[in-house]
């Protein structure tokens, strides 16, 4: 990301500015610096990470949606850090843990103990483990052991081998990790930093860093080379945001550092803990309390730009810092179809122990009959007449039990376990295909999709809602400042300028990005300086310059006398507005933690800043408190207007504030995000109390933000209202027609916002998601009682609307819920009747929704139904929703990467949920279910030959298939043919899918997987085993064939229909398919003949013998063909007189009508 | 588009998938995008008729030649375990378990058509299960090959060691060698049964060393069958080698030798067999069958009429579906069928 300007040399405003030297006296209230804020309307990642600490903690996602979002959870936090850890600056602690890291699992002594540990955590290796124990006995003992103990170590082996090389590659990273060196004071001294391995760092040292180094451990910053404090550091590696991160090193430290180079003092702060947005600690300097918040804290992991050197102490050291903590694997979901499969696997189940019952009771009944011959029969030989004992026999109770376990292990393939790594590697292949597809690839971010998740790819297939965040997610977020309305007056029309710029002695700073400004606004600014209107457009673009956290950036250009102004910033919001106010003439130039310097239409003028009070999701909006160059103190606000217009000056002009709210509304139905930016002085009394409650919440350690929040509420009152901002947040390409593709495919599009209700109802117009002839209903309302009566009226208004729907054209309805009528509405009784009526709704909006509420509304529906739910979102705000929903997807966009670290798949633009859905999705839901049949029948197919033999050997479970064979008819004869069917065969192409997005339904029908297929396909099974073992039992009843020789033709047969049913229901023929399916026959053909060709089995030379004869070919060819007959006609008459729409559309790509596709295909354009 | 590095583990692992996962985008090429070059069959009409008059025409063809070979089969069968035990004996088993008794028995054969040679005997046991699990897994394959290995009798119990040295050949399967004998008279002529040839060549060469003798053999307290001749190496004990071959069905036959003498209809074979054989402990039968073969091997018409079934029965559903096809056509690839585009009710 840094390649992105290369040929830019940042520095900070304050070095390469000495005419702006910091004034040697700054103002006490100022030594607090801004801390960390987001943007406005948006609920901000803040205060959500706050409440959901942990995006990766699994145990979250279960919990229910909180009633009220605000901040309960954070005051638990508070209160409960009672215990903190002392940290002795300078004193390296050894009681805390050292900052070695081990990420490495093993060692090489623990590798097999512990590698073989996690692998039998998984189910199935256990029951192929029981299977293998089983085996062991002797009296139970079906296959040698060697045969039988090797399936299961050739899975543990390959598994051992991959865990093996991963951690190796973990290994190696360690130690890179743990040797790299940092500078560290040496423990008394003052200023003698020395070379330090990483890995013997403690808790309390003190670390110098310089510009671009990785911060070795969890920092407080104590000094840095700027003089008031200031570090920027870029995240990355943390949450993958690149812009850079402000953070302060306390005026008191930083002093010390400059007189003494050294700092002596105890910190407390918090226990390691995961949420890396928040710290609290205090620091205990000369008997002054000094409190620290998260931006004075700089984490492991991230590096240092643009600031010469800094230097901190660690707090937190290796496995305890933030990032380690983070690093935990996303919660698993386990696919629809794999939950299906388990009841599946319990009707199998049912039907192994029924066979291994059957054949134990046909072997008592056996031993009973004969009970009084077994003595001199040859092939019995109860006895063992040099001992006069019974050999092996141990009475037919005895025998029918020994039988049943036998029988278990003969049949145990019925239940195949070799179809969980099958899947594995059939998702693996898909993964890799849908990474590979240039449809998914966003050209523009240079972001190519990933599958995070490998467990899910089929569920893309079966989507019936999608949940989608707006802003990032159907917009841009590409923020950009549209119109402006001032004092009640309007300006909106936009004129291209080229921007505007400020002289610095020689060179000429440019704002990197010009606004179209408005040429009424810019003479209002310029001609009359001095009238009342030209002030409030001032102060107006001064709260817009001034009331954010907004850092300017100088980069130098190619030019020597040109720089760009570069604003970074944490809130796109805000940013837009910097510039804004950049480009009619009021120049945000530089930021320190004590002040900020804005060029006034040309005029440096310094303002202090004495406060600032951040923006929360309650408050919706924050403040600044501006100690103007005139002396004067003002307070300037901005904020969603709900929250503004109820803290205004009563006494202001009524006018003036309905002429806004006027704008306001025609500003969010033209789809802008809006924003009111207010004002008032204060006067020098109303500052000093203020000033001392800010100063007692800001160093109280219990409660901080609560008492914060008081603080804040006390001065944000009787605000005179300046203006509002209109910021456009433009549309992602082809988010209008790739919503139509999804209505089409039947799966419903739901927007949850945190944006206004006339907003999200205008983008729902602008992405076409609502249309005119829609009905809409809005629920809005302030009381649960209220919420109650719509939500009944509106049932009814739909029921008429429905009812009436069957006779004349649809009526569509459009559902519009507010956020805070879903405060009243989830996790109450409300909640059934808003499933009600959001079901029979084709749209619904929700707006102004908080990260939780955007959880439960998943959760509404994703408990009420077996729908299978996706959603779709950039921002930390939506990471609960992505957890929730069945399917989460990230977009890798402007916001950072929390969406994406807790999405299953992650791509660059919302369009491509479209071919993600309706072509990934739908192949390999197609693919998944097939094989997962195919295998149940391919095994079952095989089992119930072996059962068959079983009738004719007395019931004693001999196999005539060798046991070789019988292991590998799993492994090898069979399923590489499915695995690669399962990544590369397609029943539709892409084109079609696109052209057709209603094909779709066949996933969402579970047309490819239910129980009466697995009937039909255990019915095949049935059929097909009995054609395998009975044409050839009559053909050679009553003569000379021996074991061995029939044994291989019984395991060849299935082995060639199984793979030709396969080969008939193969969609796409390509080479590699073809190389597979029948490379497998010819595989099996050579196996049997290795087999056959060793000396001390049994069946030496028998496959060569039978194949001398002209009746085994017969044979197979009769098997071949009678074993395929009833699915040939099944398929036959299906294809021609019951087609299913996927059936047409092959047709339809196959013949003729390929025009047909072409011309649909032509709007889908935006898609491929 | 940042990077995600990091050393840490989940990302190491993510790194590590995606790494294979999401190898290049630049290579657009066929294989990455799935668009390989493919057939893609359908059933049309046309196909499916064709499939079943072409297995139709071949299978019928096959089913009457088998079926015309199996008929060219003569097969002469004498069951004679009931009447080679003289009539007068009431416990069968302490008869034949009664070493003392000479059990020469006579038989007569009538040949109903003619019969050219070369002419299979065969002995055909009923309910015999040579696929016992406990008789076919007791014997040693290292020990019939290789002299070396005489002690490996792992799997042979109980028929593994007599008085602690090694029985070769040990276990059940060898310890139950069929013991009657066939003397064939052929109007008073002596017809010569050849016994050479009988097994495998590759049973002979390969499995059944040359340099094995039998060693402690049928010594035990109980006499499972026949004995061998301590001197002739067990590659050339072919009665041994073809009961070793274990019979994949509990009724089977065993070839006991050939004849090379063409035999006329109403030639009277006269038999004189020596039945030791005790089937009588199980109820088993005992057959002597005398067989010509074709190229498709003994008599079973079997293979014949499935041949013909499945022919008529693809021929009938080719006409069925033709029949249906004519009642009912589809045109293929019409998107008037497309659920979506159907009238909601009926079709």
């Amino acid at each position: 990301m840094a390649s992105e300007r290369p040929l830019l040399v940042a520095t900070t405003p304050g070095a390469c500015n000495p005419d702006d030297a910091p004034s040697p006296h700054p103002p006490a209230a100022s030594l607090l610096p801004p801390a960390q804020q987001e943007p406005p309307l948006r609920a901000d990642p803040l205060a959500f990470s706050v409440e959901v600490p942990d995006p990766f903690r699994p145990s979250r996602r279960g919990d229910g949606p909180v009633d009220d979002p605000s901040a309960s959870s954070q005051r638990e936090r508070e209160v409960g850090d009672n215990e903190s850890r002392a940290v002795v600056v300078g004193e390296p602690s050894p009681e805390f843990a050292g900052n070695a890291i081990r990420t490495a699992k093993y060692s090489v002594l623990t590798f097999l103990p512990r590698n073989l540990f996690e692998q039998f955590r998984r189910l199935s290796y256990v029951y192929f483990l029981a299977i293998t124990v089983l085996n062991q006995l002797p009296q139970v003992a079906v296959f040698g052991r060697g045969a039988s103990v090797l399936p299961l170590a050739f899975v543990l082996f390959v598994t051992a081998v991959k865990d093996a090389y991963e951690d190796f590659r973990r290994h190696r990273s360690d130690r890179q990790e743990n040797n790299r060196l940092a500078s560290v004071l040496a423990p008394g001294t003052a200023g003698d930093f020395q070379p330090k391995r990483w890995k013997h760092i403690r808790v309390g040292d003190v670390v110098r860093v310089a510009s671009n180094e990785t911060l070795p451990a969890d920092m407080v910053l104590l000094a840095t080379s700027d003089p008031t404090g200031v570090a920027h550091v870029q995240t990355v590696n943390l949450d993958g945001e690149t812009n850079l991160k402000t953070r302060y090193a306390k005026q008191e430290t930083q002093v010390r550092f400059s007189q003494n180079g050294g700092v002596s003092g105890i910190l407390h702060c918090e226990r390691p803990n995961r949420n890396i947005y928040g710290f609290q600690a205090n620091l205990d300097i000369d008997g002054k309390r000094v409190s620290l918040g998260p931006s004075n804290i700089v984490l492991r992991g991230c590096e240092l730009k643009n600031t010469t050197w800094a230097i901190g102490v660690v707090v937190y050291a290796g496995k305890e810092t933030k990032v380690m903590l983070n690093s935990s694997g996303a919660p698993s979901k386990r696919s629809r179809l794999e939950t299906q499969l388990n009841r599946e696997t319990v009707i199998l189940s049912i039907m192994l122990i029924g066979m291994c019952t059957t054949a134990s009771v046909l072997n008592g009944l056996w031993l009973l009959n004969h009970r009084g011959e077994l003595e001199f029969t040859q092939f019995f030989r109860e006895k063992d007449y040099t001992t006069g004992k019974n050999y092996n026999y141990y009475g037919v109770g005895m025998q029918i039990f020994i039988t049943f376990l036998m029988a278990v292990i003969v049949y145990q393939v019925i239940i195949p376990i070799s179809l969980y790594i099958s899947m594995e590697l059939v998702r693996l292949g898909q993964a890799y295909f849908m990474g590979a597809d240039k449809d998914l690839y966003d050209e523009s971010s240079r972001s190519k999709f990933q599958c995070r998740a490998l467990n899910i790819n089929e569920d893309l297939g079966q989507i019936r809602y999608v949940f989608s965040d707006k802003t990032g997610t159907l917009t841009e977020n590409k923020m950009v400042f549209q119109c402006a309305s001032i004092h009640g007056v309007d300006y909106s029309s936009g004129e291209d300028t080229g921007g505007y710029s400020v002289v610095v002695g020689d060179n000429l700073w440019t704002p990197k990005m010009a606004v179209k400004t408005d040429p009424q606004l810019v003479k209002v600014l310029r001609d009359s300086g001095k009238n009342e209107e030209a002030k409030l457009v001032l102060e107006f673009f001064l709260a817009l310059a001034a009331c954010n956290t907004i850092v300017p950036l100088v980069l130098e250009t190619r030019d020597c006398n040109q720089k760009l102004i570069d604003y970074q910033g944490e809130s796109p919001d805000e940013q837009a507005l910097a510039y804004a106010a950049a480009s009619y003439g009021i120049v945000l130039v530089e930021r320190t933690s004590g002040y900020i310097v804005i060029d006034v239409l040309g005029d440096r003028q310094r303002f202090d800043i004495l406060g600032l009070h951040e923006f929360d999701s309650d408050r919706k909006r924050m403040s600044v408190i501006v100690g103007c160059p005139d002396r004067t103190i003002k307070l300037y606000v901005k904020g969603a207007d709900s929250s503004i217009f109820g803290i205004t000056n009563k006494s202001s002009e009524l006018d003036i504030v309905r002429a806004t709210e006027a704008h306001l509304h025609k500003y969010s139905s033209l789809g802008l995000r809006t924003l009111v930016v207010g004002m008032r002085e204060l006067s020098q009394s109303e500052f000093e109390e203020w000033q001392l409650a800010y100063e007692n919440a800001n160093t109280a350690v219990l409660g901080r933000g609560n008492l914060l929040r008081s603080v804040a509420a006390n001065i944000e009152c009787n605000i005179r209202i300046l203006g509002a901002t209109g910021i456009e947040d433009k549309l992602q390409d082809g988010v209008p027609e790739a919503i139509e593709s999804l209505r089409q495919a039947n799966i419903k599009v739901w927007i949850l916002t945190g944006d206004k209700q006339e907003t999200a109802i205008s983008i729902g117009y602008s992405c076409k998601l609502l249309t005119n002839d829609m009905t809409q209903i809005v629920i809005n309302n302030n009381s649960k009682e209220s919420c109650q009566r719509s939500l009944v009226e509106a049932l009814a208004t739909t029921k008429k609307l429905t009812g009436l729907a069957s006779e004349a054209s649809r009526v569509t309805i459009a559902l519009i819920v507010d956020g805070n009528s879903l405060v009243y509405i989830l996790e109450t009784e409300l909640q059934e009747e808003l499933f009600k009526l959001a079901t029979e709704c084709s749209v619904v909006l929700c707006c102004r929704v908080a990260p939780l509420q955007k959880a439960g509304i998943v959760a509404l529906i994703k408990n009420r139904t077996d729908d299978m739910t996706l959603a779709i979102g950039d921002g930390a705000n939506d990471v609960s929703m992505i957890q929730m929903a069945d399917v989460g997807v990230g977009i890798s966009g402007q916001e950072g990467r929390q969406a994406v670290m807790a999405s299953d798949f992650s791509m660059g633009q919302f369009r491509f949920l479209v071919p993600l859905l309706l072509v990934h999705g739908h192949w390999n839901y197609q693919r998944m279910s097939y094989m997962i049949l195919y295998n149940f029948y391919k095994n079952a197919t095989f089992v119930l030959v072996l059962f068959w033999y079983v009738l004719y050997t007395a019931f004693t479970l001999t196999t005539a298939i060798t046991e070789w064979s019988s292991l590998l008819y799993t492994v090898l004869y069979t399923s590489l043919p499915t695995i690669v069917v399962g990544i590369l065969d397609k029943d539709l192409s892409k084109a079609t899918l696109l052209a057709y997005p209603k094909l779709y339904g066949s996933g969402q029908r579970d047309e490819k997987y239910n129980v009466s297929l697995f009937v039909l396909n255990i019915l095949e099974a049935l059929w097909q085993s009995l054609v395998v073992f009975y044409l050839p039992y009559f053909a050679y009843r009553r003569s000379t064939i021996d074991m061995s020789s029939l044994g291989d033709l019984w395991a060849l047969a299935p082995v060639v229909v199984v793979n030709m049913l396969l080969a008939m229901d193969i969609f796409r023929w390509n080479w590699i398919i073809h190389a597979f399916v029948w490379g497998t026959i010819a595989a099996t053909t050579i196996c049997l003949f290795v087999i056959d060709s060793i000396w001390i089995l049994p069946g030496y030379g028998a496959i060569f013998h039978i194949m001398g004869t002209g009746l085994f070919w017969l044979l197979l060819l009769i098997i071949v063909v009678t074993a395929m007959v009833p699915h040939f006609v099944i398929k036959a008459f299906t294809e021609h007189f019951m087609p299913s729409d996927i059936q047409i559309a092959r047709e339809m790509e196959k013949f003729k009508n390929v025009n047909q596709v072409n011309r649909s295909e032509i709007p889908m354009r935006g898609f491929s | 588009m940042p990077t995600f590095r990091t050393h840490f583990s989940y990302e190491a692992l993510l790194e590590l998938r995606s790494s294979y996962t999401c190898s290049s985008v630049k290579t657009d090429s066929k294989f990455t995008q799935q668009e390989l070059p493919a057939c893609k069959p359908i059933l049309t009409p046309k196909w499916v008729i064709s499939v079943f008059v072409l297995v139709g025409v071949i299978f019928v063809p096959i089913g009457v030649a088998s079926l015309r070979a199996s008929q060219q089969v003569v097969e002469i069968v004498d069951r004679y375990d009931d009447a080679c035990v003289p009539a007068n004996v009431t416990d069968k088993l302490a008869y034949i378990q009664d070493k003392s008794i000479q059990k020469s028995c006579t038989r007569t054969l009538t040949v109903t058509k003619d019969m050219n040679q070369p002419i299979f005997v065969y002995y055909q046991l009923d309910n015999f299960y040579q696929n016992h699990r406990r008789y076919v897994k007791s014997r040693s394959d290292d020990q019939l090959r290789d002299k070396s290995k005489a002690a490996v009798t792992t799997n042979c119990d109980p028929e593994a060691t007599l008085n602690g040295k090694p029985i070769v050949p040990c276990g059940l399967i060898a310890w139950s060698l069929f013991n009657d004998t066939y003397n064939l008279i052929l109007n008073n002529d002596n017809l010569t049964v050849d016994k050479k040839d009988i097994s495998w060549k590759s049973d002979r060469e390969h499995k059944f060393g040359s340099d094995v003798f039998p060693q402690n053999f049928q010594q035990g307290p109980l006499i499972g069958g026949k004995t061998l001749n301590p001197n002739v190496s067990l590659s050339e004990q072919e009665d041994l080698i073809v009961w070793m071959r274990t019979a994949a069905l509990p009724t089977f036959r065993k070839l006991y030798g050939r004849i090379h003498v063409d035999l006329k209809v109403n030639d009277t074979i006269t038999v004189h067999l020596e039945n030791n054989y005790n089937t009588y402990s199980f109820g088993g039968k005992k057959k002597l069958v005398l067989s010509t073969t074709t190229w498709l091997g003994g008599k079973n018409d079997f293979l014949g009429l499935a041949y013909l079934t499945v022919g008529g029965l693809c021929f009938f559903l080719a006409f069925a579906f033709t029949l249906l096809y004519l009642i009912k056509p589809r045109k293929s690839g019409d998107n008037n069928y497309l659920s979506w585009n159907r009238p909601p009710v009926g079709r």
